[in-house]
């Protein structure tokens, strides 16, 4: 770990290159691409052993579930209700006359709990979570903050990295659960003020469509997506070099490697819902 | 006593440090003077392991800080107090918290009275007042988070003291202000130290052995005045240019 963080305080990334060869260069990124993922493993098996300590990480956890959780309630709500609204009308609009009005309910429940619910809130949360964990844990390793962490004894992984990891797996799958809940309600609401549907008709659509593995099935996605988006970004901080610009950089990097976990991680999830 | 044995280090092509060898006896003080650039704090940083030398050994009280064992490392930074050239504060920690991260968790868990009091103690010895105790970072001058700093590095009755450019960006005042607390920490503690500076007369007012780091080699070491007095063209021109710059401020 000691490696991992030796980076983070101002050891070259770029270590690996052998300069005025641009072939060499060109040779130097997989070294690159092992460098990373072997920090990537050393600080997960990092992450592992440090959660025997419990009394340390705990408190910290929970100040982190409320800027994590709590603090993305409201933006997760709103993004959730607009797509479960869109989802509605788009439905209505394909469907009326074609088939029967209940089938809004079922497509608006398909979509919202299997696909919109977990990945729009992965999507919101790789925006807001992981620029803010970039930035956050960056200007720590630019301003010799984690160095000062090791300095007193303290270890950045169990003091930084464990708590803002578990905080992800334990507020994305409620936040995704809340985005799930509000996108039927704006989805259901919107219906019945547009189109030629009741209540009743809504609902037996969703229950009709309903099965409670859907439901585990979008929480387990919104565990699978709280943990890449947090750890990648816990990773891009600590690897930061390079000033204000390079805190810059590692947030916009935690960002867009966040959406892309979640997006390639949507689509392995995809493929087991096949097999289930 | 801490020991550098046959130190290197390279970033990319760059050679930093090229085979340091360096001992610093238990109880004194070594200025570590040279150019910026030249690998000062990257030395300075081996030795509570935030850089791994490529080649060479780094030893604090006869034990390695480079052996592959978290405990070994760990137990040689608890007898480190470190102070950073950017103080390297935690914004979002108050003074008090700041501090408190010098001090042993599971004592402050099991004696928080203790704790609170050791934080009053070192702020008190730092010269700021317990009202400071409660303020962030952000709320502090450069001289005062400096100090907050100090506090911190030594809250834990820390054995070594490494200090990166102690006075860099205070003004004159503070600068000598914290000169006159390393100096007594060092008097009162009895602490082994390194000062890397480009202060000479910091330097002579707190440290008794001077060292010059040249093109990532040790160039000279010896006592303070043998040092001044040496015939060697690059401790020369690094004193004359020293001395005219403060003769010039």
């Amino acid at each position: 770990m000691d490696r991992i963080n030796a980076v983070g305080g101002g050891e070259s990334v770029g270590h690996w290159m052998i300069p005025g060869n641009a072939l060499s260069a060109l040779g130097a990124r997989p070294f690159a691409v092992l460098r990373l993922t072997g920090e990537a493993w050393l600080t997960a098996r990092a992450c592992l052993r440090a959660l025997r300590q419990p009394r340390t990480y705990l408190p910290l956890t929970f100040a982190q579930a409320r800027d994590i959780g709590v603090a993305s309630v409201p933006l997760v709500a709103v993004v959730a209700m607009i797509s479960g609204a869109v989802t509605s009308q788009q439905t209505g609009y394909q469907f009326t006359g074609s088939l029967p009005v209940w089938i809004v309910g079922s497509v608006v429940a398909a979509s919202v709990i299997t696909e919109l619910g977990p990945v729009i809130t992965g999507l919101v949360l790789a925006g807001r979570v992981g620029a803010r964990i970039g930035a956050e844990l960056g200007t720590m390793a630019v301003t010799d903050q984690l160095g000062a962490l090791q300095a007193v004894g303290r270890d950045p992984v169990l003091y930084l990295v464990v708590p803002r990891v578990l905080a992800g797996l334990m507020t994305v799958p409620a936040l995704v659960a809340i985005a799930d809940g509000a996108g039927l309600l704006a989805g259901w609401a919107l219906a019945l003020l547009t189109m030629p549907v009741t209540t009743a008709e809504f609902t037996y659509g969703v229950r009709w469509w309903f099965h409670d593995f859907a439901l585990w099935f979008s929480l387990l996605k919104g565990l699978a997506f709280g943990l890449a988006i947090t750890f990648i970004a816990c990773l891009v901080g600590l690897r930061t070099t390079g000033g204000a610009e390079g805190v810059g950089r590692a947030a916009t990097s935690a960002v867009v490697s966040g959406t892309v976990a979640v997006m390639v991680l949507d689509v392995i999830f995809v493929r087991l819902l096949k097999v289930f | 006593m801490i020991e550098f044995d046959g130190v290197s280090k390279r970033f990319g092509s760059q050679g930093v440090l090229r085979g340091v060898t360096l001992r610093i006896p238990a109880g004194s003080s070594l200025a570590l003077l040279g150019p910026s650039g030249a690998g000062k704090s990257v030395l300075l940083k081996t030795v509570i392991g935030l850089i791994e030398p490529d080649e060479g050994d780094v030893r604090v009280a006869g034990r390695s800080v480079l052996r592959d064992d978290g405990r070994a490392l760990a137990a040689v930074r608890r007898q480190v107090g470190y102070i950073f050239q950017s103080s390297a504060l935690f914004d979002s920690l108050s003074v008090e918290e700041n501090v408190l991260l010098g001090l042993d968790d599971e004592v402050c868990r099991t004696n928080p009275q203790w704790c609170r009091q050791r934080v009053e103690q070192c702020l008190r010895w730092v010269n700021l007042e317990p009202d400071a105790a409660a303020k962030y970072p952000a709320e502090l001058s450069g001289g005062m988070q400096k100090r907050v700093a100090i506090a911190r590095a030594i809250a834990g009755n820390q054995r070594y003291l490494l200090c990166d450019e102690p006075t860099t960006g205070l003004d004159p005042m503070n600068a000598a202000l914290i000169a006159e607390l390393l100096r007594r920490l060092q008097q009162q503690l009895g602490a082994t130290s390194i000062i890397v500076t480009h202060d000479l007369s910091l330097a002579r007012f707190v440290t008794d052995r001077f060292a010059l780091l040249f093109e990532g080699r040790i160039r000279a070491h010896a006592p303070a005045d043998e040092f001044l007095a040496l015939d060697d063209p690059v401790v020369r021109s690094f004193t004359a240019a020293a001395q005219n710059l403060q003769r010039v401020a």
